[in-house]
């Protein structure tokens, strides 16, 4: 063993002191050259060469979290290209929602949330200095269940919460049992399906689905196939332009009965927020100043992830946006 | 006349000990009857059914311990002092690696070294340590990854794996010839090592995060400790494995205890050691795709997000990417090791040659890395040759037709798995009250495994309900035991091919190699697309997570039945069938429990990722655990009672092997 | 009969033995050190099993074994042969007893002087080679020279020298494996021989050998002792190997020595029935001299036939004694033992093998 490591070391670290002389004879294939013509490098790098890239030194290397639904991919492309433009660093990691995302903000990886729908679980992290509300993206959130137009349109009354035990039997499957399915959010999401089967006594059993596509194709094959569906979903989503849906409205409760109360009835109408590290708004950096005023429409998001959803590439579908929208951004930047 | 009487006796207890069995199998059955008789009359009752949204006393105490533990990070000398310089160490020994190959160095926007360099190097190296054959395989792998249009993802993930396998080795190494050499070391280490083989790497992942928070250290961290145990059990068994007469003989021409580590036992176990290092490696990366859920770089990011927006040719793309660089990492590791026992005297002039050939490749080497920091087409992987979309779209069009056209096989067979095993069984665990269950598993325990199990059986599962997910626990057994049966009759049919005939393995071998070496993650995909977001996606996963080894281990058993009694068979007249039925599988007996077995930790270990794709129970537990604060206790708990379930599961089993061998043997 | 009757006894320690063995015990099991001694010394070994739960191994051993002499332990499998060897170099720690090299007891070297004592003055050859798999065979014939701090050339050199005494130019960058097993435990021999102790133990060395290679290495060994005139303690369970190489041996049995004495005395006195059913098969003409069929002279016989000197054997003296035309003489320092004639040589033969039909 020893004498094969010692091989395998040896030979290696000779190429690795090889390796350091040639880059330190300088050189090397710097930022201006490749800009151009190395589209597979990373674009984050290639679109600082090309824009701003004396400006880089002053923004910095940021990180901006992803998550897994494609209006938030929307929001954060936009986000990372803009700031791009302006010389920053931004590098994108793919991450569950929430404690995840506040952990790795905390150790450094990430900086940047730019639409959390998690009501106020950030809160912990607030207090230890880590994490700082930097105020609403400008979207507004609505969470409900959803059935597809066919249902609303052959059964009417089905819209009102207090009816879907009627139509239990139209939901059974293999997965559910004798009980209707109920198709509940992603794991990482909001989700208080169990409290609205419980304070509605509903004859339904919560299914878990493991990410929002899985509901994407439920709604799909449900309005495609006229079969029914029961499911989580949200606005602001561009699938619903695509894929109509109807809301269930549940009624607000009679919390007479104190075992019952939960506080809540409904998912409410959410304010989107943006979460950013102390760290990147105690530096001054423009892309502090840059998400501090980076607000938008549902219309606006909804529109970049459509052009997402039917084959542009992220970077494509936000720099279009960026492009018809320049008086929007500039204000974005402006106003830093 | 003794003969005779000899004969009457061994007949007779023949006899007694079928009886014995026949009556075992019918208090078996007696137990089962009586237990879903009690499940039907009391179904519903003591279910300890919780929503997903409560805490029990217990999850609640994790959850504060893990709040306090987190609001600890800033300013507690165990973080200060301890966690957080661990935290950077790794970082920055990771970020290093990363900084030659995958990370934009400095000003420029390509790494130290571009990807010809990379390719020359790799080349290089395993040129140096085997031979020039197994060098061209993992250039052309290392070039397959870049042609996926994967080509930084790689580099991430091989950094990360590089990393993750020497910090491991620095560890594991003087632990196991530590373990190797003093008994007390082992048996100090050996329930560690235990669990570690039982333990599904989702569990950790959770705990680790409070500690080293997300990132690549926690990613490294994380694989680190999935990977140790595996170099120190194969280094402690290198060692001890050792033939005794050359240490003998160095002992008694006055060797100190220092030089006959050195000199002797380290030398012979070279082999075994470096084998050690390849099983580190291939459970490394595995690992490390997994690692991308608590912020890993690399080949995991690819295969996250296709999970997440069901994109099955992105990840197919990704997972190939993965099997490329397995097979990059264990071909050339595996011939390295080939080389290591390779104790032949080689002639002058092939000495030279291969001299002249390693200063060539090292010559060629640095002049691609040279070329590689100068030249645009050598720095970055030239888009030309992408075809990552072509191939990415192709897949999802397949899938995309097998969903459609095929619907009725996929679904067709969901259906029937989920209706006609998976929904009863799952009633009779989890809505029967959860004592009787309990006793019901512990009779079955003690009939098939003896007291013993029984005891471990009773007592694990109580610690279960104390944990407050006694329900979910059984959710997720229901499945762990569909997909432990199907993976055994498919394993059984297929590993007795395989054992039987050297073409059938000759095909299959390919399949089992990719099987193993393919991280269990990287198939969520095509199954969820596949199957939809149900249990079955769970169980589906687990098969094909366990397949390969119980083939494998089938096959083994099967080939080493000894060709003298399938001899003798043949000639009392046996038909194929029968020798299959009569000889080859009742002599391969252990290797079917073993099978069993090592099918039920890996279905177990997989099952529990089918959180991600809507097969609820622990896994799912354990996975809301990461987003939401409030329900991390629930997870921490859930992550627990993964652990409890598997080690009644392979206690179960181990007794039950036992109790089988010792009949055999009585 | 017991070992000690036959052995040396207690304190009487030869002057210049090359190695000197008192009372030695291995004793495997709990409490395993109280046996010797106490009364369940003398129990047998499936008593002493019973009533202490202690297996003996090597019970009360004591023996002389004289500069450059070599010394044949023999004894059938679990005889604790083995055992014995590996408690005189400590392989095996002994449970009591004293084993003198040189004046020095080696039972009471610290573990310094043990590695010491093991590097330059005694050295093993094993039955299975025990060649370090991953090292050249000068470099497993270097070994010990190794350990013990020698520089590259010199020990090189050394090994160099030796490997022509065994018979192995050509090999010195071979690796064991490629080596038959006649030639590896030529490696073996060599490498015992490089530290040039002065004692050596064989195991068995040549019990994994085919016959004909057995043959060779045999001859090879009394070709090395004659040339060097090592001291050798030899472990055997072949007999006839005994018999060919031992100038005196010791029959082992239940860990127990049962007699000791030189082939000849052996086959002409064995002291048990075990000792006599292990000689039956040995043609006693191969081993005795002349001098076990030596009488006097008849009157009426002619006393001019040729002489032959007492030590040889009969087998040897043979035709000899069927050519002479009268008997022939027995002479022990130029004086008359006896005569011997062709009758009294067939009477043995006719004696050999006769007991096993």
């Amino acid at each position: 063993m020893k004498k094969l490591a010692t091989r395998q070391f040896g030979i290696v670290s000779m190429l690795a002191a090889a390796g350091l002389m040639v880059a330190a004879c300088g050189g090397g294939v710097n930022s201006t050259e490749s800009s151009a013509a190395a589209p597979a490098a990373s674009t984050a790098a290639s679109a600082a060469a090309s824009e701003a890239a004396p400006a880089a030194a002053e923004c910095g290397d940021w990180g901006v979290a992803m998550h897994a639904w494609v209006g938030y991919t929307a929001s954060a492309q936009v986000l990372t290209n803009v700031a791009e433009s302006l010389g920053c660093n931004i590098t994108q990691t793919t991450l569950d929602e929430a404690g995840v995302t506040y952990d790795a903000m905390e150790a450094g990886s990430v900086d940047v949330i730019v639409e959390d729908w998690g009501g106020g679980r950030w809160q912990e992290w607030v207090d230890r200095g880590a994490i700082q509300e930097v105020g609403s993206n400008g979207n507004v959130g609505l969470i409900g269940m959803f059935v597809p137009a066919w249902m609303a349109e052959e059964y009417p009354d089905i819209t009102d919460g207090a009816n879907l035990n009627k139509y239990a039997d139209l939901f059974k499957n293999s997965e559910s049992g004798d009980k209707g399915a109920w198709y509940e959010g992603p794991p990482g999401y909001t989700t208080i399906g169990e409290k609205l089967i419980a304070a509605n006594d509903l004859n339904y059993k919560i299914i878990s689905t493991g990410s929002e596509a899985a509901l994407i194709e439920l709604f799909s094959a449900a309005a495609e196939n006229k079969t029914p569906a029961l499911g989580y979903f949200y606005e602001p989503q561009n699938f619903l332009a695509k894929v109509p849906l109807a809301r269930v409205n549940f009624p607000a409760n009679d919390w007479t009965d104190a075992e019952k109360a939960s506080g809540l009835t409904d998912y409410p109408e959410t304010p989107l927020q943006k979460l950013a590290t102390t760290k990147l708004m105690e530096s001054g950096s423009p892309f502090a100043s840059l998400l501090t005023n980076f607000s938008w429409t549902n219309a606006d998001q909804n529109m970049v992830a459509l052009d997402i959803e039917s084959g542009m590439t992220p970077e494509e579908a936000a720099q279009k946006w960026i492009d018809a929208n320049k008086d929007k951004v500039d204000a974005w930047i402006a106003a830093g | 006349m003794s003969q005779a009487a000899s004969e009457a006796g061994t007949a007779s207890l023949l006899e007694r000990a079928k009886g014995l069995l026949r009556r075992r199998g019918i208090l078996i059955v007696l137990v089962l009857l009586a237990w879903i008789a009690l499940g039907a009359v009391l179904k519903g009752v003591n279910t300890l059914a919780l929503p997903t949204s409560e805490n029990t006393p217990f999850t609640s105490v994790l959850r504060e311990a893990a709040a306090s533990i987190r609001g600890n990070r800033t300013e507690s000398p165990a973080f200060v002092y301890f966690f957080n310089p661990i935290r950077a160490f790794v970082e920055s020994f990771i970020e290093l690696i990363r900084a030659v190959i995958s990370l934009p160095s400095g000003d420029d926007i390509i790494p130290a070294v571009g990807w010809l360099g990379v390719v020359a190097i790799i080349g290089f190296v395993v040129f140096a340590t085997s031979t020039w054959r197994t060098s061209l395989l993992a250039m052309g792998m290392l070039l397959l990854c870049g042609v996926l249009g994967m080509w930084t993802f790689t580099m991430d993930t091989l950094a990360m794996t590089l990393g993750a396998v020497v910090l491991s080795l620095a560890i594991g190494l003087p632990l196991g010839v530590w373990a190797g050499l003093s008994d007390r070391v082992l048996a100090f280490l050996r329930p560690g090592l235990d669990l570690a083989q039982i333990l599904p790497t989702l569990v950790y992942l959770a705990p680790l995060a409070l500690f080293f928070l997300i990132g690549t250290a926690a990613a490294t961290i994380a694989t680190m400790i999935y990977s140790i145990p595996i170099a120190i059990r194969i280094t402690s068994h290198a060692i001890r494995s050792l033939n005794a007469g050359p240490i003998e003989a160095a002992t008694s021409m006055g060797s100190t205890r220092w030089q006959l580590l050195t000199k002797v036992q380290l030398p012979m176990a070279k082999r075994t050691i470096a084998l050690g290092v390849n099983q580190t490696m291939m459970a490394a990366l595995s690992f490390v795709v997994i690692a991308a859920l608590i912020g890993a770089p690399g080949l995991g990011k690819p295969v996250v997000e296709a999970l997440i927006i069901r994109d099955v040719g992105d990840g197919v793309v990704a997972g190939l990417a993965v099997v490329f660089l397995a097979i990059m990492l264990d071909r050339a590791t595996t011939a390295a090791v080939v080389r290591t026992g390779n104790f032949v005297h080689e002639s002058g002039s092939a000495r030279i040659r291969r001299r002249v050939g390693l200063g060539a490749a090292f010559t060629g080497a640095m002049v691609a890395v040279v070329l590689s920091r100068y030249e645009l087409w050598a720095a970055v992987f030239p888009e030309q040759l992408i075809i990552g979309e072509s191939v990415s779209s192709a897949t999802s069009a397949a899938a995309e037709w097998i969903t459609t056209n095929l619907y009725f096989l996929t679904t067709g067979f969901r259906e029937v798995v989920t209706v006609g095993f998976l929904n009863p069984l799952e009633s009779l665990l989890s809505n029967t009250p959860w004592y009787v269950t309990i006793i019901a598993i512990s009779l079955i325990g003690a009939l098939i495994g003896g007291r013993k199990a029984a005891a471990i059986a009773l007592v694990l599962l109580g610690l279960i309900v104390l944990t407050g997910l006694w329900n979910d626990t059984m959710v997720t057994l229901a499945q762990v035991l569909i997909a432990t049966v199907i993976v055994m009759l498919v394993g059984v049919v297929v590993g007795v091919l395989v054992g039987r005939s050297p073409r059938v393995e000759r095909i299959m071998k390919p399949v089992l190699d990719a099987g193993q070496t393919l991280p269990a993650f990287v198939y969520l995909v095509p199954v969820l697309a596949l199957f939809g977001p149900t249990r079955f996606a769970a169980i589906a996963c687990g098969f094909f997570y366990a397949a390969p080894i119980v083939v494998r281990v089938v096959a083994d058993g099967v080939r080493d039945v000894p060709s003298s009694m399938v001899e003798a068979a043949t000639a009392a007249g046996s038909t194929k069938m029968q020798i299959i039925t009569k000889v080859q599988l009742p002599a391969s007996k252990r290797s079917l429990m073993l099978g069993a077995n090592q099918g039920l930790i890996f279905v177990l270990a997989v099952v529990v990722i089918g959180g991600f794709v809507g097969a609820g129970g622990l896994g799912y537990l354990v996975i809301v655990g990461q987003s939401k604060p409030e329900l991390q206790g629930k997870s921490l708990a859930a992550g627990l009672a993964i652990l409890l379930l598997g080690v009644v599961l392979d206690r179960m089993a181990q007794a039950g092997a036992e109790r089988r061998r010792e009949q055999g043997s009585a | 009969m017991t070992a000690s009757v036959l052995a040396p006894a207690e304190g009487d320690v030869a002057q210049n033995s090359a190695i000197s063995v008192r009372s030695l015990w291995k004793v495997f099991g709990p409490k395993a050190d109280t046996v010797a001694g106490s009364p369940a010394a003398d129990l047998s070994r499936s008593e002493l099993l019973a009533t202490t739960g202690c297996v003996a191994a090597v019970r009360d051993v004591s023996f002389d074994v004289a500069p450059g002499e070599v010394f044949v332990v023999m004894g059938l499998s679990g005889s604790g042969k083995s055992t014995l060897v590996r408690c005189l170099t400590r392989l095996i720690e002994p449970t009591s007893g004293s084993v003198l090299l040189a004046g020095e007891d080696v039972l009471k070297a610290s573990p310094a002087r043990l590695r010491e004592l093991r590097r330059t003055s005694f050295s093993m050859v094993f039955q299975h080679f025990g060649l370090l798999p991953h090292r050249k065979v000068i470099d497993n014939i270097a070994y010990s020279l190794e350990v013990n701090g020698v520089k590259r050339d010199a020990r090189y050199r050394r090994a160099n020298e030796v490997i022509e005494l065994v018979g192995l130019d050509g090999y010195a960058n071979h690796y064991p494996e490629q080596l038959s097993g006649g030639m590896q435990q030529r490696v073996g021999l060599a490498r015992a021989l490089a530290v040039d102790p002065q004692v050596m133990f064989l195991d068995e060395p040549f019990s994994a050998l085919d016959p004909l290679i057995r043959r060779d290495m045999q001859a090879e060994v009394i070709r090395l002792h004659r040339d060097l005139g090592k001291t050798m303690v030899f472990i055997t369970h072949d007999l006839s190997e005994a018999m060919k190489l031992g100038d005196r041996i010791a029959i082992m049995r239940d860990g127990a020595v049962v007699q000791m004495g030189t082939p000849e005395e052996l086959v002409a006195n064995p002291a048990d029935d075990y000792v006599t059913d292990f000689i039956r098969d040995i043609p006693k003409s191969h081993v005795l001299t002349v001098r076990a069929i030596a009488r006097p002279l008849r009157p009426e016989e002619d006393s001019t036939g040729p002489e032959i000197d007492v030590t040889t054997i009969i087998r040897a003296a043979t035709p000899v004694i069927i050519g002479a035309g009268s008997p022939v003489k027995v002479m022990e320092a130029g004086a008359l033992v006896g005569v011997v004639t062709s009758d009294d040589v067939l009477r043995l033969i006719g004696t050999d093998g006769g007991d096993s039909q």
